[in-house]
């Protein structure tokens, strides 16, 4: 509880969390009401493309929560502040679980704000464009809460890489780059190798939890289990690495 | 056999040399691959001392610190502080203060917030963190700045305060002297000079032996991470050697 509330307080003492939180409010407007007013109106009367619209939200989310979970370990390795931090808790992964918990706490706020103002965007995008809703309640919840969900999942799965990499630039070069590209290119444009597995990767796990496009993704419920295996090995993985290796 | 106990109730080992070792270095060996960064390093620190610890850049000093303090595991041998390995320590912030290096802390975080966020680690009062701005004489409104804003002296300052937070009975540092001006070295030799008078202890690395000379009563020089001597200042400077002469000619250094 003690490193729990440390924690909270280094995030809150540097303008980090709330960049991250202006860029990805910035993008998730931008994305969605890009889509919104510039794809054909055909296109956007479908079910499918409106939850693939709305769930920017979820993505952006994803990756912002994901970026201040990696940043949460690795600032404090790029400026030192990690050994400071390890000679008042040795035990490190106690510090570990703590970033896990402060990130996936913030990562869940960033996943809510994401989710429900692309919804409200996407929405008022489609209004003033006179294109029907055909979204119901239980896909608004699960745009917003499956958001929540991912995006904390997330933050726990940057905790982990951080800790494992250390590294800052690397660290968020690698989540940009699987997230916006890798993923992308093995699930989809080599689709025939991967086939169904594609939809077991993380980054394709969470928009599952999201409820986006239930035709070719996991369940909500099951990509939230698949998301948080990933999350817990990310995280138990980062925590024995950063115990064993020396700090420089 | 009944075993011993030391201060506050801390068993202390048999194995150790003395019994009121504040700390013990034991056959410490640290490599990294081929090179053998601490090579077979033992002596000890008895408490109320100032120990300088001496050598020439990449003698070893800092490696032997980071072994000391649990951030490294050495190769063999052993670093125990009040008779355990640091890790094992029970808030150990309370025992061992250390600063390693001027610059760790987050640019943009306030001295105080940076001093919070360890005392929240640390179970330490939010006072306590008053209590060693005003003993490193940093004032209200310059803990309220952002670090980045800080001159060397005071980033030196602000990791001394972060190393008194617990209030320790050993302090570890170093190359504290670094970049201070000759007005922040005489504020540090008083400070360490009144810490010792209490009884606690220091242990503290440098390779600039004048200003070592001055503040330190015991040294341990080492080179090529081995130990060349070790021992009380003036038993070593006899006979009208200057610490530098020592210092010199074992160290390879003397021209």
């Amino acid at each position: 509880m003690a490193l729990l509330r440390a924690e909270l307080l280094k995030q809150r003492s540097t303008r980090t969390g709330l960049g991250l939180f202006a860029a990805m409010l910035g993008l998730v407007l931008l994305a969605v009401l890009l889509h919104g007013f510039g794809l054909p109106a055909e296109d956007l009367g479908s079910t499918h493309v409106q939850l693939m619209v709305l769930g920017r939200g979820e993505f952006l989310g994803v990756l912002f929560a994901a970026l201040l979970g990696a940043m949460s370990i690795t600032a404090e390795i790029r400026h030192g502040t990690i050994r400071s931090t390890f000679l008042v808790t040795p035990r490190r992964g106690r510090v570990v679980a703590a970033k896990v918990g402060t990130s996936v706490l913030i990562g869940t706020g960033f996943g809510l704000v994401a989710g429900a103002v692309a919804a409200a965007a996407g929405i008022a995008a489609l209004r003033a464009r006179g294109i029907d809703v055909q979204l119901d309640q239980r896909d608004y919840v699960l745009l917003v809460v499956g958001s929540a969900g991912a995006a904390a999942l997330w933050a726990a799965i940057g905790v982990g890489l951080g800790s494992l990499v250390r590294n800052q630039v690397p660290t968020l070069i690698g989540i940009c780059a699987w997230l916006l590209f890798v993923e992308g290119l093995l699930a989809g444009d080599v689709a025939g190798g991967l086939g169904d597995v594609g939809r077991l990767l993380p980054g394709a796990a969470a928009a599952a939890v999201s409820g986006q496009d239930p035709g070719t993704l996991l369940a909500p419920w099951v990509g939230l289990v698949v998301l948080g295996s990933y999350a817990a090995a990310a995280a138990l993985a980062g925590a024995l690495a950063i115990s064993r290796r020396d700090v420089g | 056999m009944s075993e011993r106990v030391g201060e506050r109730g801390i068993p202390i080992s048999p194995r150790d040399g003395a019994p009121d070792s504040v700390v013990t270095v034991a056959s410490l060996t640290k490599r990294y691959g081929e090179l053998v960064a601490v090579d077979d390093l033992t002596f000890s620190l008895q408490a109320g001392t100032i120990t300088g610890f001496l050598g020439p850049n990449g003698a070893g000093k800092t490696t032997t610190l980071r072994l000391l303090l649990g951030l490294a595991e050495p190769t063999s041998g052993e670093a125990l502080v009040f008779g355990r390995r640091y890790r094992e320590l029970d808030r150990p912030s309370r025992r061992v203060g250390a600063v390693l290096e001027s610059s760790d802390f987050h640019p943009g975080r306030s001295g105080r917030d940076h001093l919070r966020a360890l005392a929240l680690a640390a179970e330490i009062p939010w006072d306590r963190v008053e209590e060693v701005l005003a003993l490193v004489e940093i004032e209200a409104a310059a803990a309220e700045r952002r670090v980045k804003t800080y001159s060397l002296g005071m980033r030196q300052r602000l990791g001394l305060a972060g190393a008194l937070l617990g209030d320790p009975e050993l302090l570890v540092l170093d190359e504290p002297a670094n970049g201070l001006d000759p007005a922040g070295v005489h504020w540090l030799r008083r400070f360490l000079r009144r810490f010792a008078e209490q009884g606690r202890t220091v242990l503290v690395s440098s390779h600039m032996l004048a200003e070592a000379a001055q503040t330190v009563d015991h040294v341990v020089i080492i080179d090529r991470g081995r130990r060349v001597t070790s021992g009380r200042l003036d038993e070593i400077t006899e006979r009208g050697r200057s610490l530098e002469d020592v210092f010199l000619q074992l160290t390879g250094g003397a021209s």
